[in-house]
């Protein structure tokens, strides 16, 4: 079990190296799941399955997915098929599934031994375990992370905006001031936010959580 | 633990998280600036009475927070500089172009934060207040995002906070790998037999993290350029709340850890403290941008306090409580005349000096307000700044720090004359000059209201500084790891 702890350590470690080293942020993305893939695998050889799940589900799964369509997307265009064509070449996905044959071989490595309780000490985490305590002792962390959340996603919102909601047309000053930028035609106070569609700045959210 | 009174500490936390959910709502339903200034005005007003009247249940702990003295003192200052800068922003983003009312909401969100941070006692509740305060920090920084500036402030912070943030996970998970706590006051009890290298580096890394939100010297280069380009009161903010949200838990960690009463981390505070006196204060001489000048007497100022740091006994948590108090009241101050000369629809904020020319004849007393705090600022005696720096003078010759109090009385003495280069600026008239103004009735006005309630503070402290001095004590005589 330590074996399987090292190597995946080791793969986290070089599959992050390859996200920060690589110029082209899709091969980056490609890397960044491997490296959450064996961080997974760090938490279920520590005895947190729970952990590991939601690694894989939430970060491999769902976020890395969102990342990887929102660089896909933004490549769009008459150069996209010529960078399609690029990307299939041997040296953009030997890494990665190089880093994830490793992941694979141990986990089969260590199915092969039968034992899938082992963990190399101190007691699992389990859902329950892990649930008890948020909702616990820990319930005001869980609250400022949604706080945390709220924050990051305003932000993203805000700063995203492409059209300015209708405000008051500049008051008269003592001095002439230059007027704002871009002076919007009003709409009434009950409309919505314009939607800003397409894709959110990311402000960090994504760090924290 | 009684349930009610463990109520009445949370009280001021909750009501500031209400009155943030209370804003977002508000914002869903119907856009209206005087609205959510209303009700954010009147969250916080609250969250600060709740946060004084929370003073007779102290001290009380949880797993998670320390309701000490001088978690009531930093959520106090907290709290204050909020409201105020909800006041100022009022004035500040009248005119804005662009919704104005998500700055409310973000400004809620990070004063929540600073209150979680300056009562946190366990390292999980001291990084998610930590982030709590800064990633709302990166949205008002930005907000107005049309200007240039402010977008280059807001990703500027975000980019190098989120550098610190690691370096600071970082030291924490050294720090657990030695000890395999989380809580400061276990992990006081593990570390008191011998640091041991990890929990040294670990507690090296959390000092460049923390240093980095304090901008003390290595730390310090985006310091200057987030101030000049971010919206006035998001300015304000990071230069008053953040700050002494920041400082007041480096003092926790400082007074109950052991870690940092080593020798080796001494050495470096000392060091640290010396340079961001000495730099801070020399590059503020040649800055013709007020903004630009305030942030880098801010750099000076908390190079001054971290002889608190080095300190860390005896009179040092009341020395950190009134010092805090006079940096808070004179910066609101400075900042808030920047505000009220600003507007966000005039595209940049009126930070060079030269707008400021002669104001002196156009507004008399916005002048005076502005005097008072470059005065105070300075640490001229008759207002409150000259008690700060008479409190750790007192410190350093009781502690015979003598390079650290030579270091104070350099960066005064450096300090007078930039302060005073800004106080002959406001009172020189030349005609022609580019000139901005704060509307004619600017003192009547909440925002005004507020700047010249720093200003008088500022005097009637300086002449009678009994109530700061008991308020100080009483916050420092109640530390609880």
């Amino acid at each position: 079990m330590e074996l399987a702890f090292y190597l995946s350590g080791l793969t986290a470690v070089l599959a992050t190296l390859g996200v920060i080293a690589n110029p082209n942020p899709v091969h980056g993305v490609l890397y960044l799941v491997v490296s959450l893939l064996a961080v997974a695998m760090v938490f279920f050889s520590l005895g947190a399955p729970f952990a590991g799940a939601l690694e894989i589900i939430v970060y491999a799964g769902a976020i890395m997915v969102l990342f990887v369509f929102v660089v896909m997307m933004l490549n769009l265009g008459q150069a996209a098929a010529e960078q399609e064509r690029l990307w299939l070449k041997p040296r953009t996905w030997l890494g990665p599934s190089l880093l994830a044959a490793v992941l694979l071989l141990t986990l089969i490595g260590l199915l092969w031994q039968g034992n899938t309780q082992a963990m190399i000490e101190g007691g699992g985490l389990t859902a329950k375990g892990a649930g008890t305590l948020l909702y616990g002792p820990w319930l005001l962390l869980v609250e400022l992370g949604a706080l945390l959340l709220l924050a990051a996603l305003v932000t993203a919102s805000h700063v995203g905006r492409t059209t300015p909601v209708a405000a008051p047309s500049p008051a008269p000053r003592d001095m002439p001031t230059q007027a704002a930028d871009q002076p919007v035609p009003r709409t009434t106070p009950g409309d919505k936010p314009p939607n800003t569609g397409g894709k959110p700045p990311n402000t960090g959210g994504e760090e924290v959580s | 633990m009684p349930l009610p009174t463990l109520a009445f500490a949370y009280l001021p936390l909750i009501l500031v998280a209400a009155t943030a959910i209370t804003v977002m709502l508000g914002i869903a339903w119907r856009r209206e600036h005087h609205v959510t200034v209303a009700v954010s005005v009147l969250g916080l007003t609250l969250a600060l009475i709740a946060q004084i009247t929370a003073w007779h249940v102290m001290p009380l702990t949880t797993p998670l927070l320390a309701f000490d003295g001088l978690a009531m003192l930093g959520g106090i200052l907290v709290l204050a500089s909020t409201l105020a800068c909800a006041v100022l922003a009022h004035a500040y983003f009248e005119t804005f172009q662009g919704a104005r009312e998500e700055f409310y909401l973000l400004l809620l969100c990070a004063a929540t934060g600073g209150l979680v941070l300056v009562a946190s006692r366990h390292l999980a509740s001291l990084f998610l207040g930590l982030e709590l305060l800064s990633m709302p920090l990166y949205g008002m920084l930005a907000y107005a995002f049309h200007e240039r500036r402010s977008l280059e402030a807001g990703i500027k912070y975000l980019i190098l906070s989120a550098a610190a943030s690691a370096f600071l996970l970082f030291g924490m998970a050294l720090v657990y790998a030695q000890t395999g706590e989380l809580e400061l006051s276990a992990l006081m009890a593990t570390l008191t037999d011998g640091t041991g290298v990890w929990g040294l580096a670990g507690a090296g890394l959390m000092l460049v993290g923390l240093g980095f939100k304090l901008s003390v010297v290595p730390f310090h280069l985006w310091t200057p350029d987030v101030y000049e380009g971010g919206p006035g009161p998001a300015a304000t903010f990071l230069a008053t709340a953040s700050k002494v949200a920041v400082f007041t838990l480096l003092l926790r960690l400082v007074l109950t850890t052991p870690a940092f009463q080593g020798e080796w981390l001494h050495t470096v505070l000392w060091v640290l403290a010396l340079v961001s006196m000495l730099v801070g204060n020399l590059l503020a001489l040649t800055q013709s941008n007020l903004k630009r000048l305030l942030g880098y007497s801010s750099i000076a100022h908390f190079g001054y306090m971290l002889l608190i740091l080095v300190v860390a006994d005896g009179l040092a948590a009341e020395t950190g409580g009134v010092y805090l108090i006079t940096y808070v009241l004179a910066t609101l101050a400075a900042f808030g005349v920047v505000i009220l000369v600003s507007s966000a629809t005039d595209g940049e904020d009126a930070g060079s000096l030269h707008y400021y020319r002669g104001l002196f004849w156009r507004r008399p007393f916005l002048t005076a307000v502005m005097t008072v705090a470059m005065l105070s600022l300075a640490g001229i005696p008759a207002t409150v700044g000259f008690i700060g720096k008479f409190y750790l003078v007192a410190l350093g010759v009781e502690a015979q720090r003598w390079w650290l109090v030579g270091g104070i009385i350099a960066g005064s003495a450096i300090g007078l004359y930039y302060y005073l280069r800004v106080i002959v600026t406001l009172f020189l008239a030349e005609p022609g000059m580019q000139r901005r103004d704060a509307s004619a009735d600017w003192a009547v006005r909440a925002g005004g209201l507020v700047v010249l309630g720093a200003a008088v503070l500022v005097i009637l402290l300086g002449l009678y500084p009994a109530p700061m001095i008991a308020l100080a004590h009483a916050a420092g005589n109640v530390v609880v790891p």
